[in-house]
């Protein structure tokens, strides 16, 4: 599945892109060493955290795109770089775990 | 990072990266005034002043193989998440000197972690460097200073298995020391 497909299937907030990229696994993780050791291309990286090195984090390690769970919010910045950057920035008011779960209905 | 000891290794490596020489690390660990703070201090380049101001941003870097420089914006996170405050001072040519301080109870503030490990892996792969380490708990303190430790050893070479045998254990036992009883 690509990401406009997800984020139409899921009804996603897109706070940066959709930038057209195919999605492969997911990770989930809100320490940044450990995702940037853990995550892989072309994965879903869900997490808790707007700060601007998450959008670091997802351009070094080339995940398809970042989806913020519990409507935490992003900072300003971190915004203008992810767009920058062309690195999807998704947000959804569900946990992480309702998340994974409706993803895995996809069968992603 | 996991661990403070992990920011602190990374930290340290931007001041081997910078030629330092001699690099001091100092930690206060105050839980009686809620207070943690974690100082990097070296004698290398410097960071010039135009720069300084880009230093906790996550695209900057001076490294070629990738753009993303991580180092000190994590290590400025990890104080912000604990309530804390982190700073950088610099001046070309005389050194940088890197600080943090952590609100010491905070629920979000990372253990020290692995502290041992950490100086080893300063001091093992960096045997021509001078290392102070100054840490204070509550009123004790622990002291090492590798400048005395390479004068002593003459010609053998800190890096020497046995030596490094020997400082693990006079690191961890004065670490021991100072925590002594709790
Ligand atoms: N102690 C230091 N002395 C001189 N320059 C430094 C020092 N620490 C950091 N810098 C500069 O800041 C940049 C960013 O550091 P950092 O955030 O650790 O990322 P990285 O080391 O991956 O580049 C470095 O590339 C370097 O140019
Ligand atoms: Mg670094």
């Amino acid at each position: 599945m690509n990401v406009t497909k997800l984020v139409e299937t899921l009804g996603l907030d897109v706070v940066s892109g959709p930038f057209e990229r195919e999605i492969a696994g997911v990770y989930v993780g809100d320490l940044l060493s450990n995702v940037m050791a853990k995550a892989e291309r072309d994965n879903l990286w869900i997490t808790i955290q707007g700060h601007q090195n998450v959008v670091a984090v997802a351009s070094l390690t080339e995940v398809a795109a970042v989806i913020v769970v519990e409507d935490f919010e992003l900072e300003e910045v971190a915004i203008e770089r992810a767009q920058e950057r062309q690195v999807n920035i998704l947000r959804t008011p569900l946990t992480a775990y309702e998340l994974v779960k409706k993803l895995i209905n996809l069968g992603i | 990072m996991r661990e403070l000891a992990l920011h602190i290794l990374d930290i340290a490596q931007n001041s081997i990266a910078a030629a330092a020489s001699l690099v001091t690390i100092s930690i206060d660990e105050q839980p009686g005034r809620d207070l943690l703070r974690i100082e990097v201090a070296d004698n290398g380049r410097g960071i010039p002043p135009e720069e300084l101001a880009q230093i906790t941003d996550p695209f900057f870097t001076s490294r070629t193989t990738r753009d993303v420089g991580l180092g000190l914006p994590l290590f400025a996170q990890a104080a912000e998440r604990a309530e804390g405050k982190f700073e950088v001072k610099s001046v070309p040519g005389r050194g940088t000197e890197v600080t943090a301080t952590l609100r010491y109870s905070h629920i979000d503030r990372a253990p020290l972690g692995d502290l041992t490990g950490t100086l080893l892996g300063i001091i093992v792969p960096n045997p021509e460097l001078d290392l102070i380490y100054t840490h204070y708990y509550k009123q004790k303190s622990f002291l090492l200073g590798t400048g005395e430790i390479k004068s002593t050893l003459g010609r053998i070479a800190i890096s020497h298995p046995e030596v490094v045998s020997w400082l693990r254990d006079f690191i961890q036992a004065g670490l021991d020391d100072l925590y002594g009883g709790e």
